[in-house]
């Protein structure tokens, strides 16, 4: 099956504002990246990571050095036309228009994709209520709130019905309602077949929604895979035991793990180290209690993508 | 059928063409009625009491002559402004970003730009132009080359405004550029005076004046007078404004301080 983003090898640079300082600032060392067509993809990274010159360059926006990308099939500067068509960006920066509701502003934009007033009307009302801007539909941009503003910004995207949607960091910035509401939108989104491709340094939200993350930094892809996935190869679980009644020194308390300790409020703490904490949960707490030992309290820290994050890239991911 | 599978996307560059019409429309107050004080302005203060003062220059009264070179002031400041702005504005409010990623050719979004300026400066042109006929009487009379002369005047005004708006980086930019040389040389491109009245150096300095013949141009579209450097007129207005064009979108095409 064609891939929905395919990006070869892609490279840039950035000459400096000042040119005279010379040097150039690498924003992509030569990035692979393979979309399939319905996936649900979170690119990760911190700020300068090269997130937004990545997409720049899929969207037509920014130059790009060396490599290719193909969108469908088809390479966007050769067939710019099909791809920019197949491709609903939501940019980072909200945008502003002095002049016209933002009902024309999208009467606007169905036009910039080709396509007339009578055959892009009822989407548009059903757009605007669906994302509650229908009564504001004869206001201006900047006659909304914050959340309805970047509502318009994702719904804009959407109004030539695009394949896949593009979103640069859209939930930066907003409060945790409207964070849930565009969720459950894009959720559905992609199980009506879209291809999400998103930007996001909310380690949370990429490990909800996204079916595949790519860790950027630096300009270079440092890893890809399922959520689950990643974080089963390069992270670790932890089992924290409190207890009393048993020496955690003896050597016999517990083995085929290994564990730290340290004294407890009269008893001790015992961290273990596992790669599984359920699988070996029920094991450690047999082991200890066959040796004597008064459990009071368990804690399960279940490793997560920014352990993930962390350990990849040395920083966490807003540095 | 497709917009990827059209060799123009007719219906993106109608839309913004309409976009960058209604755009001024909506702020007609800023746009449509200055232009129209400022010539009632000029033409009673400048015509109706100096007039009595002034000999007829080229066999008409001083009103009148001033009148075209009041119409091309308009259409050039009006055609030059709202390309250069609307461009800047864009950039500065990330709209420019919204519309470089949609299915458009660069050359179907500039000449959109340089259509919705050249429609404000007709449209500025032919409202001062109706004022000297209603206010003075003024004869117009080859009507159709004054139409076609404005149209191309406004045209190339907006393609130089594009140019502008491309290079342009705050609104100091744009003044800038209008207060030292857009408004100087539309003031020593006679507006108000036949270069030929200027002593020799002036009047050869004023030669090398584009907008002189600009002026000139439409002076003998709407009175018949000055025929003599009509074709000159004509060929200058049109080379420019096919200059101004073709830079306009060269530069547009290459994303220069547009795309990174």
């Amino acid at each position: 099956m064609i891939p929905a983003i395919d990006v070869r090898n892609l490279k840039k640079s950035y000459l400096p504002i000042n040119r005279r300082a010379g040097g150039k600032t690498v924003a992509l060392k030569g990035i692979d990246l393979t979309i399939k067509s319905g996936e649900f993809y979170g690119l990760l990274g911190p700020n300068g990571a090269g997130k937004t010159t990545t997409i720049g360059i899929i969207t037509g926006l920014v130059r790009l050095d060396e490599g290719s990308v193909s969108v469908m099939g088809k390479d966007i500067i050769s067939d710019y036309r099909f791809t920019r068509s197949k491709i609903g960006v939501s940019p980072q920066e909200l945008t502003v228009d002095w002049f016209f509701s933002i009902e024309r502003l999208l009467y606007f934009q169905a036009g910039y994709y080709g396509i007339r007033k009578e055959e892009v009307s009822d989407r548009i009302e059903q757009l605007l209520k669906k994302f509650g801007l229908y009564k504001k539909r004869n206001s201006k941009i900047r006659e909304l709130s914050g959340g309805m503003k970047r509502r318009f910004q994702v719904l804009k995207a959407l109004v030539h019905d695009p394949e896949i949607l593009i979103l640069d960091e859209p939930t930066a910035g907003i409060d945790v309602e409207l964070r849930h509401m565009l969720w459950d939108y894009l959720r559905q989104l992609h199980k009506e077949g879209k291809t999400i491709l998103l930007t996001t340094h909310y380690i949370d939200e990429a490990e909800l929604l996204c079916e595949r993350v790519g860790i950027i930094n630096e300009g270079t892809i440092v890893a890809e895979g399922k959520p689950s996935e990643l974080i089963q190869s390069l992270g670790k679980g932890s089992i924290e035991v409190y207890l009393s009644d048993c020496d955690p020194e003896k050597e016999a308390l517990i083995s085929g793990f290994t564990y730290v300790h340290e004294p407890y409020d009269g008893g001790s703490r015992l961290v273990f180290s596992v790669d599984e904490p359920e699988k070996s949960l029920s094991e450690i707490i047999n082991a200890l209690s066959s040796n004597g030992c008064h459990i009071h309290e368990v804690k399960i820290t279940k490793s997560s993508l920014e352990d993930v994050f962390v350990s990849l890239t040395g920083r966490t991911i807003n540095d | 059928m497709e917009v990827s599978e059209k060799r123009i996307n007719w219906v993106g560059f109608r839309t913004l063409t309409l976009r960058e019409i209604y755009r001024f429309l909506s702020v007609y107050r800023q746009t449509v009625i200055p232009g129209l004080i400022t010539s009632a302005l000029y033409i009673i203060i400048f015509g109706l009491t100096l007039q009595k003062r002034i000999s007829s220059i080229d066999g008409v009264s001083y009103t009148i002559y001033i009148l075209p070179g009041l119409i091309m002031m308009n259409v050039i400041t009006n055609a030059y402004n709202n390309t250069s702005s609307s461009i800047l504005q864009m950039k500065l409010l990330q709209q420019m970003q919204d519309l470089l990623i949609t299915p458009m050719s660069s050359m179907e979004i500039s000449l959109s730009f340089i259509i919705g300026g050249a429609v404000r400066g007709v449209i500025n042109g032919l409202l001062v132009l109706l004022l000297g006929i209603l206010i003075i009487d003024m004869p117009v009379v080859h009507p159709i080359q004054t139409l076609l002369f404005l149209i191309l005047v406004s045209w190339g005004f907006s393609g130089a405004g594009l140019i502008l708006g491309i290079f342009a980086e705050s609104w100091d930019n744009v003044a800038t550029m209008v207060n030292f040389f857009i408004t100087p040389l539309i003031f020593l491109g006679g507006v108000f005076y036949s270069i030929n009245m200027l002593p020799g150096f002036w009047r050869n300095l004023s030669m090398i004046n584009p907008i002189y013949y600009v002026i000139n141009g439409l002076r003998y579209s709407i009175l018949d007078i000055g025929g003599s450097t009509v074709y000159l007129s004509f060929t200058v207005a049109f080379l420019m404004t096919i200059l101004f064009t073709i830079i306009g979108i060269v530069l547009f095409q290459k994303g220069t301080r547009i795309k990174q």
